[in-house]
């Protein structure tokens, strides 16, 4: 049983999700059958996707870790403004730190599968943003409590809400505007409810961190040669995969919204520096709020950073 | 049935719906102030922040508290056309199974959401934007919930006293409205 | 036995545990609880969901709607807005043939557009017509059968309850399910009031008649019917415009609801209890049906029974208008024992995946909406059926004198217009689409 909070249709439901059950499910000879379950079908809402499986209510989930803000600390790292590159690299640097550091801690009661990141994310508003000063007094839906941070700093409202909830807000004008990456902009009809797009040059606005994990216990079950199977298809490369897709699909829903005529705003390199600026307080504020969790929040920073460099030396 | 130990618990359960209902009106006021606040942003007010995850938090309250209520006034659908015409002592034990079933939900209810309390208060989940634990708005429910499961080991008591002197001593309530 | 023939199962253990009067969200729970453990073969699943359940689902934003509409209705009737309107409605049209009858159609009209329930319509405005009935000489059965009928207005005209569950279960906009409704509503009102003039026609014994009210009275009654007009347009309207989500506008319209009753005085300390007591026990049913259902259909779900089914129906190549249809007659017979609340809970998660599939030459969402309007006119139409028509026992209940068979007799004019008015939508779905196309 694999639930999940995006439709079937979605790039990862159908290009990963769905491709992994099918590959567990030849290679097993069918021993191991794989139930996909999409758009929350099994019942909750998507912040119980975590428990869910922790639970054993269902067997394997896929799920954003910010919708549990505070379960996963130390994932929100590479989540801070600016820091994402490239999803790869990033989802290559969040391995080595989650085998290091997270996976008998944070994730210690559930048999995690992948971790990843998105492509690099953007804006998506009903008016054109161009400044860090046009972000003022917008309502703006924050995929996480890093992006959220961050959208305070720029003097917007944040608005917290699952990705399912984004269309029939954005066509209400609860909220102005979203981050949002391209690839599921399409997914939840982003670029047909709003018509301009804020991407930047070298580092990304934001990216967010997925997790998809299986049961202790039902893992545990398993005989030794299914066991393998599943490790066969999971951990780094897997992860890393998952990022490629990600960001593969990001190219055509944006093709498809140029020609719709929508506003893309390329913000250059001088520009984007001047929002990584604007957001860089909160790197000092979620260090802060780290030390009082009891990490330490600059440390955290240096480490991500320094894995970033690693897996961008190691991709040229 | 002992009337000290009846207006105890009808007293419960109406404090606790009329609790829930003045909660309900602050929620109307914190909306309607967030709303005001909104489109006055260009005056420099703005929302309340959070103002979302407050109503949420605040409506699962309102809710466990109504529940008592609403159980003890028979307000729970039930389609009785097929019973009506049954002998008035077999509906007795059929409200009393009915009662019972519904005694044992709530208290799987109420010790899940206990469940539930302690797993937030472990992960230090919280919310979004106010970043208030969650488990505080878990603890707030779970208090009316674990109130509730004694008005429903009360409508048990109440059921099998009624069968045992077959005499029914609360009518169904239909006019619940909907 | 496999999780689709346990699945199948419990649909009939279901009802045959509703049928001996165990409380429907009840027996929603128990089904699907036993049923999930016996697809797992273990308890703690379904246990370890209960931990995050309840409260996701207490504290679901949408669903904060309930409270709010069911709280600014009884503001509105302590407002005394419900006399303002029927006044209004019988100076305009009291005098003609059956025109007090048909200005209690109009005033529940008024009253279906700030209150979101069927069965407050029909008491608050049985509460206010029936004694003005009886007394320009109406009987009983025509009486009964008007406000009965009169009743489902309010939940026909947009703001609605039922709707919002629609929109929560299926994942549609709410704002145009409001709009859509809009006009079916008022359809809804005009063939009661036609009816009314058969009827009258028919049996002119059973009408009274009341002399004409002069214009300088007919224009002072309806400019007491300002306030009605005003909650109605801030709250559909502003909603609509996407100044507020459909929870903050219920908020809004139960503020100024609740202002304008305590600025005529009645709303008191009393009278504010009473509300919330009101409030607390229809909100308690709600929420226990809606978490019962939702634990009954997380079973489903897990049983594969939707898919499974859906993809037989496919199969099979039937005609796309004859499921419908049988899909609607189905909700019309289950409306003679049930209330409409439950049923959508219930079947909506069954026959939706059915029916999406299918090609009607409308676009998912447009189908969706079409759908929406179409199950929320047959399952009213339960309410005022016989033999379980709960806005029929309420208004019996308020009319001493009157028979309960006559009552059910009164509503049969009432239930014919309700048929042909469903066909005439089936068949033109634009009817209901034309008003959503147009604004959106
Ligand atoms: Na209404
Ligand atoms: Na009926």
């Amino acid at each position: 049983k694999l639930h999940q909070f995006l439709p079937g249709q979605a790039t990862v439901p159908k290009q990963v999700l769905q491709v992994w059950g099918a590959k567990i499910e030849e290679q097993s000879k069918g021993r191991i059958k794989i139930q996909h379950y999409p758009s929350m079908q099994l019942g909750g809402k998507p912040p119980e996707l975590i428990d869910q499986v922790i639970d054993g209510v269902v067997d394997i989930i896929w799920t954003v870790n910010g919708y549990t803000p505070g379960r996963f600390p130390r994932t929100e790292v590479f989540e801070l403004p600016f820091i994402q590159k490239d999803a790869q690299e990033t989802t290559q640097a969040l391995w080595t730190m989650f085998e290091k550091d997270m996976k008998d801690n944070e994730f210690k009661d559930m048999h995690v599968l992948g971790v990843w990141v998105h492509g690099p994310g953007l804006l998506h508003s009903d008016k054109p943003v161009k400044t860090v000063e046009d972000m003022k007094g917008l309502k703006v839906r924050g995929g996480s409590r890093a992006i959220n941070m961050m959208l305070k700093q720029f003097g917007a409202t944040a608005v917290g809400m699952p990705v399912p909830a984004v269309s029939e807000a954005l066509s209400k004008g609860v909220i102005n505007a979203t981050t949002i990456p391209w690839e599921v902009a399409a997914a939840v009809k982003v670029p047909e409810l709003v018509s301009n797009h804020t991407e930047f040059t070298g580092n990304a606005l934001y990216t967010v961190t997925f997790v998809m994990a299986m049961n202790k216990e039902k893992y545990a079950s398993l005989p030794d040669d299914l066991k393998k199977i599943i490790d066969d298809n999971s951990g780094l490369e897997f992860s890393v995969n998952a990022a490629k897709i990600m960001q593969d699909f990001d190219a055509p829903v944006r093709a498809k919204a140029v020609e719709q005529g929508n506003n893309i705003i390329v913000l250059n390199a001088d520009e984007s520096a001047v929002w990584a600026a604007a957001a860089a307080p909160v790197y000092d504020t979620w260090a802060k709020e780290m030390d009082d969790k009891g990490f330490d929040g600059k440390a955290l920073i240096a480490e991500a950073k320094a894995l970033l460099l690693k897996s961008s030396k190691m991709s040229n | 049935m002992n009337s000290k130990i009846k207006v105890a618990v009808e007293w419960l359960a109406r404090t606790l719906a009329l609790l829930g209902g003045f909660v309900l009106i602050s929620m109307i006021i914190i909306t309607c102030v967030s709303i005001f606040g909104r489109t006055l942003i260009n005056i420099g007010l703005g929302p309340i922040p959070g103002d979302f995850e407050l109503i949420e938090a605040l409506a699962a309250f309102v809710v466990f508290a109504f529940l008592p209520w609403c159980q003890i006034t028979r307000g729970h659908a039930a389609v009785d056309i097929f019973t009506a015409f049954l002998p008035d002592n077999f509906n007795r034990w059929i409200d009393l199974i009915a009662e019972i079933l519904m005694g044992l939900a709530i208290f799987i209810i109420a010790w899940k959401l206990w469940d539930g309390t302690i797993s937030k208060t472990k992960y230090g989940e919280t919310t979004f934007i106010l970043q208030f634990p969650i488990w505080w708005a878990y603890a707030l429910s779970l208090s009316v919930a674990l109130l509730g499961c004694l008005v429903a080991f009360y409508m048990i008591i109440l059921r099998i006293i009624e069968v045992i002197y077959g005499k029914t001593e609360i009518n169904s309530n239909s006019g619940a409205v909907h | 036995m496999s999780s689709l023939e346990i699945g199948i199962w419990s649909f009939p253990i279901l009802m045959v545990l509703i049928f001996i009067r165990i409380p429907i969200g009840l027996s929603m729970l128990i089904t699907g609880f036993v049923g999930s453990f016996l697809i797992g073969d273990n308890w703690l699943p379904i246990l370890a969901k209960f931990k995050n359940e309840t409260y996701s689902t207490f504290s679901s934003y949408s669903l904060t709607i309930i409270p709010l509409f069911l709280l600014m209705g009884q503001f509105a009737r302590l407002g005394g807005m419900s006399q303002a309107l029927f006044k209004a409605a019988e100076t305009w049209m009291g005098h003609k043939k059956g025109g007090v009858a048909m200005a209690a159609i109009g005033a529940c009209a008024g009253f279906g557009a700030i209150c979101g329930s069927s069965l407050a319509t029909a008491a608050t405005m049985g509460q206010v017509a029936l004694p003005e009935l009886k007394r320009y000489g109406y009987s009983g059965k025509l009486a009964t059968g008007t406000l009965a009928a009169g009743g489902t207005l309010g939940i026909l005209i947009p703001p609605s309850f039922v709707l919002v569950i629609f929109a929560i279960l299926t994942e549609q906009n709410i704002a145009k399910l409001f709009i859509a409704a809009l006009v079916p509503g008022l359809l809804a009102a005009v063939g009661y009031i036609i009816a009314i003039s058969i009827y009258v026609r028919i049996y002119p014994e059973s009408a009274g008649s009341r002399e004409r009210a002069p214009y300088s009275e007919r224009f002072k009654a309806l400019l007491e019917v300002w306030p009605v007009l005003a909650i109605f347009l801030i709250v559909v309207g502003g909603i609509y415009m996407g100044i507020f989500t459909p929870t903050e506008g219920a908020a809004v319209g139960a503020a100024g609801t609740g202002i304008l009753a305590l600025l005529n005085g009645g709303l008191t300390k009393e009278t504010l209890m009473d509300s919330i007591l009101e409030t607390a026990a229809s909100t308690g049913m709600i929420f226990f049906i809606v978490f019962g259902a939702s634990i009954y259909n997380g079973f489903l779900a897990l049983s594969q029974v939707p898919q499974e089914v859906a993809e037989w129906v496919v199969m099979l190549g039937l005609n796309p208008w004859m499921i419908l249809t049988i899909i609607l007659i189905i909700y019309m017979v289950l409306g003679c024992v049930m209330d409409s609340l439950s049923m959508i809970l219930l079947t909506i998660p069954i026959f939706f995946p059915i029916v999406s599939v299918l090609d009607f030459g409308l676009s998912p969402d447009e189908f969706a909406i079409w759908f929406g309007v179409l199950v929320l006119i047959v399952v009213e139409v339960g309410l005022i059926t016989p033999p379980v028509g709960m806005n029929l026992f309420v208004i019996n209940s308020m009319a001493k004198e009157t028979k309960l068979s006559d009552t059910f007799r009164g509503v049969i004019p009432f239930i014919t217009s309700d048929l042909i008015r469903t066909i005439i939508l089936v068949i033109f779905p634009s009817i209901t689409l034309f008003l959503m196309r147009w604004l959106y």
